[in-house]
């Protein structure tokens, strides 16, 4: 891992938090940490769940974890104890690091957090994989994604490959979390090994950011998702911005009137990454030119298959059950609706073929929230779609008020898979056959007949 | 607050509906992370001032009445200087 992620001048900044963290001061703490999980438990061949928001401390304890030759699962720190415990169990890792204080607060994309590391279980990882992250719901086939060390190496090496990506001795203005694909490779190990200071603005503003771009004097990229432009259009800039040279984002595709509120405020290229947890960068259109498809990314093949898009993808991603329609022979199938010009090779991605949505970049299947609400006491029946938002209806089995719905699914699911809209029925529309109706209309009709 | 009309209900609703691309009148009255973040970027935007919030302010924040609240309270407290 060393020579990869801590090559570099050891005075080379690597952080700034605002306070800059070089290489040296770095390697430094990663030492320390990894005596401190190896103390705590955790051995070669052993998993450490870090349950971390954004922080040094997350950057520290993942990177000594490895060094530590152990399996790192990331846990997104939104997530609720009712997920945590599930996936926990399932993961079986040997130490577990949570924050004992987190300082900063909701507005925070990077905060001070005091870790504690506890013992959990005496088991070995479950995979080989150097990393572990869960799709949306830990239970069920093709949910657990693992990475080996060699994927992401091969990923770092990749984005090196990748026209438009920032330089050695550049900036990039770190929106993303970093416990999610784009942030983690794109950012913190694309940054650690190219030598890109890595910056995250001081709070989650149009003006923060702005304010981190001015702060150095170097050519700064602003990684992101679509929620990010819109901040960034929607502030007006105090003076000229020299040293941004693109804003890049990931997770979702981009409305063309959002890009060109963009463009128009500050001149520089709109780049758009495609991706997966299971893969990593697929494809990008970093100059914006190709808006909205992209070119598949340097090693990374793309083929069309009855509508959906498949990635190649030497073995499978998954952890345990694997299912044959995810991933077979090679070939991750991403379940988005796209088509592959054949002349140019250029992919176009038109939207998900299941129940998969994206919430400012973050990815939500429906059936996990749906089974989570069915799963409640007090509720008969529910149906979730996507209606502009997340939008549950639901027929309770007895009194059920909208707030006590909204206080149980705060216990079992993070705030970004919550309904945003919730409509308690008496009877939910039904088929003559008894199956609960899903298109959105008949729903909204069900409300206000 | 300078020289811009009181913060109300509709400022909110229709901010957020600038972010979901929704009429104002089918925008959600509850809001996550996000949505807060988006609606303390846009007021601080339109007031041209800093809001400061507690963390146990903002944690507190489950729908659009309970940001109102908390806006128009920060809003009208002294600024410092």
């Amino acid at each position: 891992m060393d020579e990869v992620l801590f090559a570099g001048r050891p005075t080379d900044v690597c952080l700034r938090l605002p306070e800059p963290i070089d290489r040296a001061t770095l390697h430094r703490l990663v030492t320390a940490a990894q005596d401190r999980l190896t103390a705590a438990g955790l051995r070669p061949g052993g998993a450490a769940a870090l349950r971390l928001p954004p922080s040094l401390a997350y950057v520290v304890n993942l990177l000594a974890t490895w060094r530590a030759g152990g399996q790192a699962i990331l846990l997104d720190h939104r997530l609720t104890d009712h997920e945590v415990d599930r996936a926990l169990l399932r993961l079986t890792p040997q130490v577990v690091i949570a924050p004992l204080r987190t300082g900063g607060g909701a507005l925070k994309i990077f905060v001070d957090v005091t870790e504690g590391v506890t013992r959990y279980a005496d088991r070995p990882a479950v995979s080989g994989h150097a990393v572990i992250q869960l799709s949306s719901g830990s239970t069920g086939p093709s949910k657990v994604i693992g990475r080996t060390a060699a994927d992401l190496v091969a990923e770092v090496h990749r984005y090196t490959r990748i026209d438009g990506v920032a330089l050695p001795g550049e900036r990039i203005i770190l929106l993303p979390s970093m416990v999610h694909v784009l942030g983690l490779v794109g950012g913190l190990l694309y940054g650690l090994h190219a030598g890109v200071e890595l910056v995250p603005p001081q709070r989650l503003s149009g003006d923060a950011v702005l304010a981190a771009i001015s702060a150095g004097t170097t050519p700064a990229t602003v990684l992101g998702v679509p929620f990010h432009i819109g901040l960034l259009a929607s502030t007006r800039p105090a003076g000229t911005l020299p040293q941004l040279r693109r804003m890049t984002t990931g997770g979702e595709l981009v409305p063309a009137a959002a890009a060109r509120a963009f463009t128009d405020r500050y001149g520089v290229p709109l780049g758009n990454m495609y991706g997966m947890t299971e893969v990593g960068v697929i494809g990008t259109d970093l100059h914006g030119a190709h808006r909205p498809s992209i070119a598949p990314a340097p090693g990374i093949e793309v083929r069309e298959r009855g509508g959906e898009l498949w990635v190649s993808c030497p073995a499978s991603p998954y952890v345990g059950l694997s299912d044959p329609t995810r991933w077979a022979d090679g070939w991750l199938h991403t379940r988005d609706a796209g088509t592959v010009d054949e002349d140019t090779g250029l992919v176009t991605v038109r939207g998900r073929l299941d129940s998969q949505v994206s919430v400012g970049g973050m990815k939500v299947d429906l059936t996990e929230v749906e089974a989570t609400v069915t799963e409640l006491t007090g509720v008969a029946a529910a149906v979730v779609v996507w209606d502009d938002g997340i939008t549950a209806y639901v027929q309770p089995d007895g009194p059920l008020s909208e707030e006590t719905l909204d206080k149980l699914l705060a216990e079992r699911l993070a705030g970004y898979k919550r309904p945003r809209t919730l409509h308690l029925l008496d009877q939910l529309p039904r088929t003559t056959t008894g199956k609960l109706v899903r298109s959105t209309d008949a729903l909204r009709s069900a409300v206000s007949p | 607050m300078s020289g811009q009309p009181d913060l109300g209900r509709a400022d909110l609703l229709s901010m957020l509906a600038e972010l979901t691309a929704k009429p104002a009148a089918e925008v959600s009255d509850r809001i996550g992370s996000m949505e807060l973040a988006w609606l303390v970027h846009l007021v601080e935007q339109r007031y041209e001032r800093r809001l400061d919030l507690a963390d146990d302010e903002l944690v507190g924040i489950r729908t659009v009445d309970d940001a109102l609240a908390v806006f128009r309270a920060s809003l009208t407290a002294p600024t410092d200087g």
